[in-house]
């Protein structure tokens, strides 16, 4: 199998992908810990970013007994973030129990930040640049930067640079009402102006999805994060904070009929079949997540658990703006790239978390990735990439049901995952592999695998 | 159209003016003027003036260049975009327009399509020679029909950098001896597609692009202005429609390409505006042209159509 003209290599050894390539050592995941997610204006509406990574940070230093520990670099980002929060992650740990000596740095790629701090750090591990890192990242829906006017930043700026009082006094002239108006962030795509929702609307109806599907689909999200949440699951992977202990948005009691009953928000203006709700799509929500990574060493050194090890990932882009793929279409070229190079496909994979931006895009990436034109002429394969088992995506619910604060999604996912994998791989004993997949903003998409230890 | 205007010699009479004229100057006289052809009976010749008008050395001014890219969504470089040197030489246009042996009145004129050649890049450090004069006057099935063309040079350079050619409709006059073309045949109903950029236009868009373009036309300020010469509300400059569409087109264009645009009904202020982009690739995948349609996506009325191609 050949995409886009690279060749792949097989995996070390049968079995195992982790053995290694010579030279690098194993990146592996310790655990993870996370505050439950909030619905906007709600349990967390008052909580800063700053605040809410700190919580997720601290619980996971108590976790795994971090505190004075000096950690190789911890990078975390947020996507809604205030400019007095340009070394956010650097200020978490300074209020955090780590040692002050911990470096840290921001990272911001829309809602692929949190998973890409993951693919940064554990390549750092890899490389034998640090022994240890914590990944991260943090959202308030809530609590998002205001902007002043055009007007007025730019009557604020060339006060700051005016010299005499008649030149101020010229300057604030210029000032109108209007210019007094604050401007609140939005969700549209800078070069189209179409919304996140109104652009997978256009490819919803471009994969014909239907709106039955959809609700199947958050459904299944809910259940499925009921059931883990019942079982304990999260037991050890998240700290209660300001009085929530489960994501705010979940929804054990929903049903299809309930789902059914909501109204379409989404492409109701854009000539397409409107389909997408509110119940299917993810709400704003306030939260943040954390991933303790480490080398094989520090984590035996410290008596830590290695639940599982990153193995490789791939960023993929699609040319959006004029239509050519939809906003969130990007992971579908990215997985088939990334399983070629560990030459997998999809039967090798034993978990898969494709991040629920909207039901319709997990559904609309299923489809391409089983439509055999779409695969020949844009993915360069010879046939479909083939079909995703539905009894191995999303087994503990994802972000239809946990909400979706931007940055913080990727730590959500990979936390649980290498969690669960260690589960399947010790109960199998064989080795589990779980893929990820984020979609976001501007056309992009981050994919990685994992597999147990 | 291309050979008929783009050689660049005219027979037209130059006649140079010692620095752009005011716009609103224009405006003013060209009411005057409509209230005199009121008064006195309208203008009987169907001849258009011999003479072009031109001005040497014109300078641009980069804060007015940088709020005009900003507005738009061209990144602030140091070329021109291709709709503001059509801003820069409008007031040229006007003034052709404004002459006494023009025979049409000049305000109440619709702009019908716009067409652009911009064969060299022109930057901001550049002086300018720009010229402007009137052709081709012939009948529309509403009424009558001229072409403004207008030419842009590096000063003292013989060779054009700029070429534009603006149709205006002067609606319900009709000019003896210039005939009415038989009704257009009937344009296949426009049919809405998938947009691929929706446009949230705010009341002062009219004003912001009078701003940076330097066209006060009341019609495009707000409703009050507008209502007193008979429109509904403010509606937005056709230019800065198209020029949006053409800094949506994005950099596959390159930097000598041909720009038309043909406007079919007018954008009233507030709205939205849906724009579908279509990119026509060459047997090699090479950029080849882009096709832009706007519409309503309320009523599904198209605002303008046009279209950006390889030069």
């Amino acid at each position: 199998m050949s995409i886009d003209g690279q060749s792949t290599a097989g995996p070390e050894e049968a079995g195992s992908l982790t053995a290694g390539i010579p030279g690098l050592r194993r990146a592996v995941i310790v655990g993870g810990n996370r505050i439950p997610f909030a619905r906007a204006g709600g349990a967390y509406a008052k909580s800063a970013n700053l605040d809410m990574l700190t919580a997720a940070l601290d619980g996971l230093i108590a976790r795994f007994g971090l505190q004075d520990e000096r950690i190789g670099e911890v990078a975390a980002g947020a996507v809604l973030k205030h400019s007095r929060d340009f070394n956010l992650t650097r200020e978490a740990v300074l209020g955090s129990a780590l040692s002050a000596e911990t470096p840290a740095y921001d990272l911001q790629q829309a809602c692929a930040t949190g998973l890409e701090t993951v693919v940064g750090l554990a390549n750092k591990i890899k490389l034998g640049q640090i022994d240890s890192a914590v990944a991260g990242g943090v959202d308030s829906a809530s609590d998002a930067p205001v902007v002043v006017s055009e007007g007025l930043r730019e009557v604020i700026l060339d006060l700051s640079r005016a010299k005499t009082l008649p030149q101020r006094l010229q300057i604030l002239s210029r000032l109108r009402p209007k210019d007094l108006a604050p401007l609140a962030p939005g969700t549209a795509e800078p070069r189209t102006g179409l919304s996140m929702g109104e652009h997978q609307a256009l490819t919803t109806a471009q994969w014909k999805i239907s709106r039955e599907a959809q609700d199947e689909l958050a459904y299944n999200s809910h259940r499925n994060l009921a059931a883990a949440y019942d079982s304990g699951f999260f037991d050890d992977l998240l700290t209660p904070y300001r009085g929530l202990s489960r994501d705010g948005n979940l929804r054990a009691d929903t049903s299809l009929e309930k789902l059914a009953t909501l109204k379409p928000v989404f492409g109701k203006n854009l000539g397409a079949d409107a389909t997408m709700t509110a119940g299917n799509s993810t709400p704003l929500t306030d939260g943040a997540s954390t991933v303790l990574l480490a080398s094989e060493a520090w984590a035996d050194a410290h008596d830590l658990p290695k639940l599982a090890a990153v193995v490789d990932a791939e960023a993929a882009a699609v040319d959006f703006v004029h239509g050519k793929d939809g906003l969130l279409m990007a992971p579908v070229f990215a997985v088939p790239r990334l399983l070629a190079r560990q030459g997998l496909t999809l039967a090798d994979i034993d978990f898969f978390e494709i991040h629920e931006a909207f039901a319709a895009t997990v559904l609309s990436t299923l489809a391409a990735w089983e439509d055999e034109e779409f695969c020949r002429t844009r993915l360069g394969l010879e046939g479909a990439f083939g079909s995703v088992d539905r009894s191995r995506l999303n087994v503990n619910g994802s972000s239809l049901a946990a909400g979706h604060p931007f940055a913080a999604t990727g730590g959500r996912i990979v936390a649980s995952l290498a969690k669960q994998l260690h589960a399947k791989g010790s109960a199998t004993g064989r080795p589990a592999r779980g893929l990820v997949s984020v979609c976001a903003a501007g056309g992009q998409g981050v994919v990685a695998i994992l597999e147990s230890l | 159209m291309r050979a008929e205007h783009g050689g660049g010699m005219t027979s037209a009479r130059p006649v140079i003016l010692g620095e752009m004229p005011s716009l609103s100057k224009l405006y003013v006289n060209a009411a005057a003027q409509a209230a005199r052809r009121r008064l006195l009976g309208t203008h009987d010749g169907t001849a258009l003036p011999g003479e072009s008008h031109e001005v040497r050395g014109v300078a641009v001014d980069v804060a007015t260049l940088t709020a005009y890219q900003h507005l738009i969504g061209e990144t602030a470089s140091d070329v021109l975009p291709a709709g503001f040197i059509h801003a820069l030489a409008f007031p040229l246009a006007m003034s052709v327009m404004n002459r006494d042996d023009f025979p049409l009145p000049l305000l109440g004129m619709i702009h019908l399509r716009n067409s652009v050649e911009q064969r060299i890049p022109v930057f901001f450090t550049d002086a300018l020679d720009i010229t402007a004069r009137v052709e081709n006057l012939r009948g529309h099935r509403a009424g009558t029909q001229v072409d403004v063309i207008a030419e842009v040079r590096r000063a003292g350079t013989a060779e054009i950098c700029w070429l534009g050619i603006s149709t205006y409709l002067a609606k319900g006059v009709f000019l003896p001896g210039i005939d009415k073309p038989s009704p257009a045949p009937d344009r296949a109903e426009f049919k809405v597609p998938d947009p691929t950029a929706l446009w949230h236009l705010g009341v002062d868009t009219g004003r912001a692009y009078a701003a940076v373009s330097g066209d006060f036309n009341p019609i495009h300020l707000s409703v009050l202005s507008a209502k007193a010469l008979g429109m509904r509300r403010s509606i937005a400059h056709g230019m800065y429609l198209a020029s949006r569409a053409l800094a949506d087109v994005g950099p596959s264009r390159g930097d000598s390409f041909a720009w038309e645009v043909d406007f079919d009904a007018p954008v009233f202020l507030p709205c939205r505006v849906a724009l579908e982009i279509t990119t026509v690739e060459g047997s090699a995948g090479a950029w080849c042209r882009s096709d832009f349609v706007a519409w309503n996506p309320r009523s599904g009325r198209r605002h303008f159509h046009g279209s950006v191609s390889a030069l």
